[in-house]
């Protein structure tokens, strides 16, 4: 496992918005993370904790405001010509939250898909577009009838499979999915996630999933990260976080899941999480520490050596 | 034990008239509910789940949808018939409800405050110094912190779950004897979505309320729901307690929901997923409406729509599968381990595995919450 491969190192990443001014919002802080070659690493928090933003960042939508995103090596942020900009783009793609506003309804859908093939010159003639558009279709679960069609005679989960097929027209290496199912009906989810899991396998793709549906990310991720308040509170194995999870902000989201299961309900009991219980001291330091190899907790030394002995 | 029913829906038929034709958009659908209980209604989207909700608190839009044909029986009274005017006493009174995004169903003009008294001396005739003593009350019931400075303030002060809690403030201001949750807590997250349910649930025990509860996710169900209701295609076709429907579900549909859906045991085997598409109601299906998706279809589905079949008191399911003559059919492994999950958990066998002709002896009783 130590011989991975590092697709993508996240160092100290941090994005401020209105910087400077009284109303500074500190969306991501100082957030490090690494992400290995074709593996799916989760991203979950609640709403404003930043996963969207660490994402988008990321992909450089945004400028960081510090720190570094280096992807095979390479800086992303960071001075580069037009010309480095493009290649990187090509290697990385988006897949977004809501399949009704991602899609331009004024474009077909064969339009819409060849976009980057078009802006990477990656068809030598029209046939061979159409011909690349048809067969993204159908790797989709979609056909090629479909081509000359708007977005708006699609259905939700239609519409995010041609979202996959826009982001695997130009062979990326690397997919962000922003909360790619989060607006689609329970069994249209179940498509949709087999489709990305059946694309990772037969393309070697990697991908970051977030998400705040917690036992979706479960399903598919190989290690996930938990979010709060634009830092990095724990990250580890998918099983490991489910069955150990040390940072109480972890618990508390962990217990507020409802599972489906009415006999287990009746039961639970939920945790909620106040960050004044940790009771940190002036000159304690707190640090994105590794409890157990893999499993990284945002903590205290005192926490460290609690938790250390906790997962023996 | 005899409950009550407090509202019956008999045979209910709505239709919207589009440009395209006529969308049959609920397509016969029957449920009573009784007092103080919570009964979940899941389904896809487009299966007419908010539409039923809707009829019954006839908000439907008068210039393309129309009640074909049945009742929604109240306290006597049949809504699906009411006035206007007669309808405009019951609504937000007797019966009110709580919509899916609590960004929109604020006014974002109005304060607060004057949102919450607006049904109180609308409904109750209270004086305005008396609206706002309640509306303060109310704040404090639903877990609102210093209600003395938030009744004045207005909706975009008020973060999401916050928001979700003055709506349901409102809903509950008359002590209504219904309400109806439409996806209140889908906008949300999922700590703010327990607090919002746990609170639901709380409220409902102090004024004793029936809730209709409409979602997607089957997780929320298990939490909220005394009964639930499986809608496809304009129709119920599984009907049962919470217990049933999860750990010993008849309908090919459900057992579709409940397979499509990873629990945490689920390991690397492909997640289950209906194939195809939800009907057109444009024109609907001879026949059994889910047939085209369904992996044990037989010859009958396609020509006649199944009736219910009664498996226990409580349970009913509309699926051919459970006719005698038809062939015994192996479900899904998700549902045998549920089967097998409620033998270990309770000790009871959940209604046995395979089909059982509808005479399975299965424990219809409903436990407390």
């Amino acid at each position: 496992m130590a011989e991975r491969k590092k697709l993508l190192e996240i160092k100290n990443l941090k994005q401020y918005f209105n910087e400077g001014r009284p109303n500074e919002v500190k969306a991501v802080d100082d957030v490090s993370f690494d992400i290995y070659q074709g593996e799916v690493m989760g991203l979950v928090g609640e709403s404003g904790c930043g996963k969207s933003t660490t994402g988008r960042t990321i992909i450089r939508l945004y400028d960081a405001t510090g720190g570094e995103v280096l992807y095979d090596g390479i800086n992303v942020h960071g001075n580069k010509s037009k010309k480095q900009l493009k290649a990187f783009n090509r290697k990385m793609q988006m897949i977004f939250q809501d399949p009704y506003a991602s899609l331009n309804p004024r474009l077909k859908i064969a339009d819409v898909i060849a976009e980057g093939i078009d802006i990477h010159g990656l068809a030598k003639s029209k046939q061979e577009r159409m011909e690349r558009v048809y067969e993204l279709l159908e790797t989709v679960g979609l056909n090629k009838e479909h081509a000359n069609r708007y977005p708006h005679e699609f259905s939700g989960g239609q519409r995010q499979r041609i979202g996959i097929a826009r982001a695997l027209a130009v062979e990326p290496e690397f997919i962000i999915a922003d909360e790619p199912i989060s607006a689609l009906d329970v069994s249209i989810q179940a498509q949709v996630v087999n489709l990305m899991k059946k694309l990772q396998k037969d393309k070697g793709l990697t991908y970051l999933f977030i998400a705040h549906d917690l036992s979706m990310v479960k399903y598919i991720s190989d290690r996930i990260g938990v979010m709060y308040f634009g830092r990095m509170v724990e990250l580890a194995s998918a099983d490991d976080l489910y069955r150990n999870p040390l940072h109480p902000y972890t618990q508390s989201l962990l217990s507020a899941i409802p599972a489906p299961d009415p006999i287990s309900e009746r039961t639970r009991k939920r945790k909620s999480y106040d960050p004044a219980s940790h009771n940190y001291g002036d000159n304690e330091s707190v640090e994105f520490r590794e409890v157990t190899p893999g499993h990284f907790v945002l903590c205290s030394e005192k926490e460290f050596k609690q938790y250390q002995a906790q997962s023996k | 034990m005899v409950v009550e029913k407090i509202l019956q829906v008999k045979d209910l038929n709505i239709s919207f008239h589009t440009f395209s034709g006529e969308v049959k958009a609920i397509r016969g659908v029957n449920f009573d509910l009784y007092k103080g209980e919570t009964l979940a209604i899941v389904g896809e989207s487009g299966s007419g789940k908010s539409v039923t909700t809707k009829s019954i608190m006839r908000l439907l839009p008068e210039h393309n949808s129309e009640i074909k044909s049945g009742e929604i029986l109240f306290n006597g009274k049949d809504l699906a018939k009411l006035k206007d005017r007669e309808m405009q006493k019951i609504r937000g009174h007797d019966i009110s409800m709580i919509f899916q995004d609590p960004m929109t169903s604020l006014n974002p003009t109005m304060k607060i405050g004057n949102q919450i008294t607006e049904p109180l001396i609308k409904h109750q005739n209270m004086s305005r110094h008396d609206a706002k003593e309640r509306a303060l009350d109310l704040l404090k019931l639903v877990g609102i912190p210093k209600p003395e400075i938030r009744i004045n303030q207005y909706p975009h002060q008020f973060s999401g779950g916050m928001r979700q809690r003055v709506v349901i403030a409102i809903a509950l201001a008359c002590n209504p004897k219904i309400l109806i949750a439409d996806e209140p807590t889908t906008a949300l997250d999922v700590t703010i979505q327990a607090q919002i349910l746990e609170l639901m649930k709380d409220l409902q025990k102090k004024i004793d309320t029936s809730i209709i509860f409409i979602t997607h996710d089957l997780g929320v169900v298990a939490n909220v729901a005394d009964r639930v209701a499986v809608m496809y295609g304009g129709k119920i076709v599984e009907i049962g307690t919470a217990d049933e429907i999860f750990y010993n579900p008849k309908h090919p549909y459900t057992w579709g929901l409940i397979s499509s859906m990873p629990d945490m045991d689920t390991e690397e085997e492909e997640l289950f997923s209906i194939p195809g598409t939800p009907p057109d109601l444009l024109d609907p299906p001879k026949g059994d409406a889910f047939a085209p998706r369904n992996p044990f279809v037989m010859k009958i589905d396609l020509e006649q729509e199944p009736p219910f079949f009664k498996v226990s008191e409580t349970h009913y399911a509309a699926t051919w599968l459970l006719h005698p003559d038809a062939p015994p059919v192996d479900p899904p492994d998700a549902v045998k381990r549920r089967q097998s999950q409620y033998l270990e958990m309770t000790g009871v066998n959940s209604g046995a595995v395979g089909l059982d002709k509808g005479n399975s002896q299965f424990p219809g009783k409903k436990e407390g919450k």
